[in-house]
């Protein structure tokens, strides 16, 4: 495949990533910073959707032989080190990687700093990779499933994650209707719900 | 249907689990966003310190290959879906949201930007040390039953969860 084509595959799929991303409204900041206080939940459902859907598509495409599987190496304590700090960005950034994009295509300008703040530390980790990865967080390795571990066929146990997604999110859908989550300008910001105890609580350090 | 303002988060969500389509069959790879960081930062600093491109690790992200350039495309192309999908529905963004006077105690915009700026160091930070973000261990790890993707999501929740609950203020 050139470099080229790629580049042109790259981009039409972006454009339909960065469409959905924007109707489903979860790259707001009052979204994704509503979901990690439990207060909304249209980011939770966008994810775990988008997760059955790839299960179920992957489980066809990879059971019929037409693709491999390309799983990342087990590395537990980079994913749990880095998936903290990660998780601390995504709520502070009120974004995660991707929707820092979408950020600037609906037209935040903090999202700027977002993505300038994304870079450097993406070149700070490259100046500290070589260092890193003589520590504990290059320990690990093998791409090891849940499927492999239960021995069964990936297809299989990728139909059942979807399965069970499917009754989770409509548990979920029964219980927080997400239309309930949008808010008056579908931006997540829910005032009425919270704007009182805001006042009455003490001021957390920040 | 394109011009409306939200869409369902399922309809949403099955677009974007359908995308891990093109990208096995075509690019042979998982959708993700993090790593196009380090391509264009580590592209950005060469410019000013070439000795960048001793590291391995920057280098072979700088490489012009169609896996790195695949990947600065589709989150290129992101700003630009999420610009079409705004303009055709009206929902303009401006500013910053509102959440974040409340959310920080502050309407200063300063103060959001170093918040931003510091909240996207970290987050990318940490997504390379997991080696993966919201997209690639999120999306196409969990998909993938990958067991060490399901520990870093727990983890990037965990982290979100807490600080959210620490550092913010209720929205």
């Amino acid at each position: 495949m050139s470099v080229f084509v790629a580049v042109l595959v790259g981009i039409a799929m972006g454009i339909v990533f960065g469409f959905a991303l924007e109707k489903s409204r979860v790259f707001e900041p009052g979204m994704i910073v509503g979901q990690m206080q439990m207060k909304n939940f249209i980011m939770l459902k966008v994810f775990l959707t988008a997760v059955a859907t790839g299960a179920v598509v992957l489980a066809a495409l990879n059971g019929f032989g037409y693709v491999k599987l390309a799983p990342k190496a087990a590395l537990y304590s980079a994913d749990i080190v880095g998936g903290l700090i990660l998780g601390a960005g995504i709520t502070l950034a009120g974004a995660c990687p991707g929707t820092t994009l979408a950020q600037i295509g609906a037209g935040y300008s903090d999202a700027f700093f977002t993505l300038i703040g994304g870079l450097a530390g993406a070149v700070a980790y490259a100046y500290a990779q070589p260092a890193l990865s003589k520590t504990f967080l290059a320990q690990g390795g093998g791409k090891i499933i849940f499927s492999d571990l239960i021995g069964v066929p990936y297809w299989m146990a990728a139909l059942v994650l979807a399965a069970v997604l499917a009754v989770v999110l409509m548990a979920l859908e029964a219980w927080r209707p997400w239309r309930a989550d949008l808010g008056a300008d579908v931006d997540g910001d829910l005032p009425a719900s919270g704007a009182p105890s805001v006042a009455a609580r003490p001021q957390p350090a920040e | 249907m394109l011009s409306e303002k939200a869409w369902s988060p399922y309809l949403a969500g099955i677009v974007i689990g359908l995308l891990q389509i093109p990208a096995f069959l075509i690019i042979e790879t998982a959708l993700g966003a993090s790593s196009s960081y380090v391509t264009v930062g580590a592209l950005i600093t060469s410019w000013v310190d070439p000795s960048i491109l001793d590291i391995k690790y920057a280098s072979s992200h700088v490489a012009t290959t169609a896996k790195n350039w695949w990947q600065v495309a589709l989150v290129g192309g992101v700003a630009i879906g999420a610009l079409i999908s705004m303009k055709m529905s009206g929902a303009r963004r401006a500013g910053r949201s509102p959440i974040w006077s409340r959310a920080l105690g502050s309407a200063s915009p300063m103060k959001r930007y170093a918040v931003a700026f510091f909240g996207g160091f970290i987050m990318l930070f940490g997504a390379r040390i997991a080696d993966g973000c919201t997209s690639g261990h999120g999306l196409s790890g969990m998909a993938q039953l990958s067991v060490g993707s399901t520990v870093a999501v727990a983890a990037m929740f965990a982290g979100g969860i807490a600080t959210a609950m620490l550092a913010l203020r209720r929205i």
